[in-house]
């Protein structure tokens, strides 16, 4: 017998309304929790999809579109770089890396990233987790394809598989049976068939939902185009490649550094000279990223604030459970007080039951939160192969877990002095 | 039930209560209750009859503390009850005074055990002694099912355990106030039985108040408490004069 043995005791001969409330303050705990944890995940979704690049050159309007274009895939970038900038950027510094891309071209609106084999050798798309393959090899020839993780599991592509691509990011005819896509300019070229010659592993990154061919294939398609816009019909081959053709969206540059998971310090002074070249956008992709999170802060903080208000709810609804049951707790109360219980000891009594409430409550709250986030994880890996699934961090559920049980003792307060001022005379009155 | 001896039991040292110049006036009610001088020796037994409303469950609230007095003192195994503030006066409370309620008052969801051990956790008997207490006490009034819930008890065992929580912590005095409110002639008489032996077997002075004339054969000393109605005084004989309660013009 404890002081803990009457709250807990107390909290049974109200097992209704106790369990409901209970219920109410893990569901409250629960949410914030996921929010937490989904935002977590985005953040780290979005870190990782950045990979070991440093610098990111575009033509693209700003270095977040840039980003957002260049390695996230968000839409196919509009001004090319030819390759006379190509190789000035080339010969600018000992590059690390000097990795050229050109996005634009799609597969049942997947992207296309017609790169160099080096993509597969020298970036990666997670710092510090280099490609591995599921099956098969990157491409050595042309119009040999490289699919991602996301890719094989939506469309069923296996290794051998031919597939063509749509110039633009419209569905082809063999994905979606349509013949153009949402691109007014988008067309499939049925001319020249890919084949897959490689299955990415999943890499948590929005490199999962790509398809990787070498630049010439892509060369080629472009000089198809270029030869059908002057009413030729006819195979075209590398031999008939211009410069015209010969462009990308972006290059993917790293510096040396012996430390790979720091910025090494020629980064500043290399992404300052190449911005004073106002032909092309320069990103530090990292900070773009932490650039996109400060403005959508607002609207998580948002999230945040209505989970919040919910737990607040919660820690009202224990008060009202509590003010509720005050007329058979004055009895209670009374008797404890003829038995010996001081007024101090009344008090904390039922501040305890509050806060054993919300102490139950948060526990359960991250007990569900965790199981709801487990099956997530699991079933977004086993359907989707997407590896970054929300999960559960321990300072977060830790700091909810007090911060709930914290409202649940400021909730206590209220009652706790109803009853600390209880009449013992009237709380003895026989019932009925 | 056989009736009591007429003498007093007297207790070891100082008695078990002691009342001198006690007045309370209860403002908005006009109530008045006025006790000149009373004193109960360890180990006696009284019935104190009144009707409804005369005063006699605040004069138990008076003994036990749990209200003061408007001036006089009241003193339990010696101890100046209302000298005792706070926690202080909590604590002697529930270490010198047990009660009996009407309706027993036993805390709901608590066992019979539970019920009298919650007794020994707010006075500061040794937690080593708790069990073993408990179980005697119940034992002795004849409660078996010590792990069933207070509500699922019969009404008399529910007063039994009512008794054994009063008599836990070894009380110098017992107040009961109406214990037999509830029950049959026949089964009050076993009440009362149950009750004073339980608390001479513990040594511990008894204070019944109530409301039925047919209990006061059982107690060798016997006081009333009248004029329970306004704007009359009640006397009650003490032992340096009367007790009255009473509504005041």
């Amino acid at each position: 017998m404890s002081d803990l043995t009457i709250v807990l005791r107390s909290l049974r001969t109200r097992m209704f309304s106790t369990t409901v409330v209970v219920l109410l303050v893990a569901i409250s705990a629960g949410l914030l929790l996921a929010i937490l944890s989904l935002r977590t995940a985005g953040e780290r979704a979005f870190e990782r999809g950045t990979g070991n690049a440093h610098l990111l050159v575009s033509r693209d309007g700003s270095p977040l579109v840039s980003v957002l274009n260049g390695l996230f895939y968000a839409n196919p970038p509009k001004a090319p770089l030819d390759q006379a900038k190509v190789a000035e950027l080339r010969a600018a510094f000992p590059w690390a890396m000097f990795v050229p891309t050109a996005v634009g071209d799609s597969y049942r609106s997947f992207p296309v990233v017609a790169t160099v084999p080096e993509f597969f050798s020298v970036f990666q798309p997670v710092l510090g987790e280099p490609w591995r393959f599921t099956e098969g090899r990157a491409f050595e020839r042309n119009f040999e394809i490289v699919i991602g993780d996301g890719v094989a599991r939506e469309t069923g592509l296996r290794l051998g598989a031919e597939l063509v691509l749509t110039h633009g990011s419209g569905k082809s005819r063999e994905g979606a049976g349509g013949n153009d896509g949402d691109d007014g300019h988008a067309h499939v070229h049925e001319e020249y068939k890919y084949t897959v010659v490689g299955i990415l592993a999943p890499t948590g990154s929005p490199h999962d939902r790509a398809l990787f061919s070498d630049l010439e294939s892509t060369w080629i398609l472009h000089a198809f185009d270029r030869f059908e816009r002057a009413g030729t019909h006819r195979d075209v081959t590398v031999a008939d490649l211009t410069d015209e053709d010969r462009v990308v969206t972006g290059v993917l540059l790293r510096l040396p550094s012996r430390d790979p998971s720091s910025a090494p310090p020629a980064l500043v002074s290399q992404y300052d000279r190449l911005r004073r070249d106002g032909s092309v956008t320069v990103a530090i992709p990292s900070n773009e990223v932490q650039r996109l999170f400060s403005i959508v802060k607002s609207v998580d903080v948002l999230f945040l604030a209505m989970a919040a208000a919910t737990l607040v709810s919660s820690a009202v609804a224990i008060l009202l459970s509590m003010v509720n049951s005050m007329s058979e707790r004055r009895r209670q109360v009374a008797i404890l007080r003829v038995l010996g219980a001081s007024q101090a000891r009344i008090f904390w009594l039922v501040l305890t039951e509050s806060t054993v409430v919300g102490l139950v409550g948060a526990a359960t709250g991250v007990v569900i939160c965790a199981a709801v986030l487990f099956v997530a994880t699991r079933w977004l890996l086993g359907a989707h192969g997407i590896v970054i699934a929300p999960e559960l961090d321990a300072r977060s559920a830790v700091l909810v877990a007090m911060g709930t049980t914290l409202l649940a003792a400021i909730a206590g307060i209220v009652p706790s002095v109803l009853a600390y001022r209880t009449t013992v005379a009237r709380g003895l009155r026989p019932i009925g | 039930m056989a009736a009591s001896t007429t003498s007093p039991a007297p207790g070891t040292g100082a008695p078990a209560l002691e009342i001198a110049g006690l007045h309370f006036r209860y403002g908005d009610r006009g109530f008045e209750l006025k006790v000149p001088s009373f004193t109960l020796a360890r180990g006696e037994e009284m019935l104190l009859v009144g009707q409804s409303g005369c005063g006699k469950s605040t004069l138990l609230q008076l003994i036990a503390g749990l209200i003061d007095p408007t001036s006089g003192t009241v003193r339990v195994a010696g101890q100046d009850m209302h000298a005792l503030r706070g926690a202080a006066r909590d604590r002697f409370r529930g270490r010198s005074v047990g009660m009996v309620f009407q309706t027993f008052n036993l805390l709901h969801g608590f066992s019979a055990r539970e019920n009298v051990l919650v007794a020994l956790l707010m006075s500061d008997t040794p937690r080593s002694e708790w069990s073993a207490r408990a179980d005697a006490l119940l034992a002795s009034l004849g409660i078996e099912r010590v792990d069933a819930l207070a509500e699922e008890l019969s009404v008399g065992q529910q007063q039994r355990v009512a008794v054994a929580r009063a008599l836990a912590c070894r009380p110098a005095l017992v107040l009961a106030d109406e214990p037999t409110a509830s029950l049959d002639p026949e089964n009050a008489a076993n009440a009362v039985r149950v009750l004073r032996d339980a608390c001479r077997a513990q040594g511990a002075a008894l204070l019944v108040v109530s409301h039925d004339p047919s209990l006061e054969p059982h107690f060798a000393r016997r006081e009333r408490l009248a004029g329970a109605a306004p704007r009359q005084h009640a006397g009650l004989a003490g032992d340096g004069g009367p007790i009255h309660g009473a509504h005041a013009p």
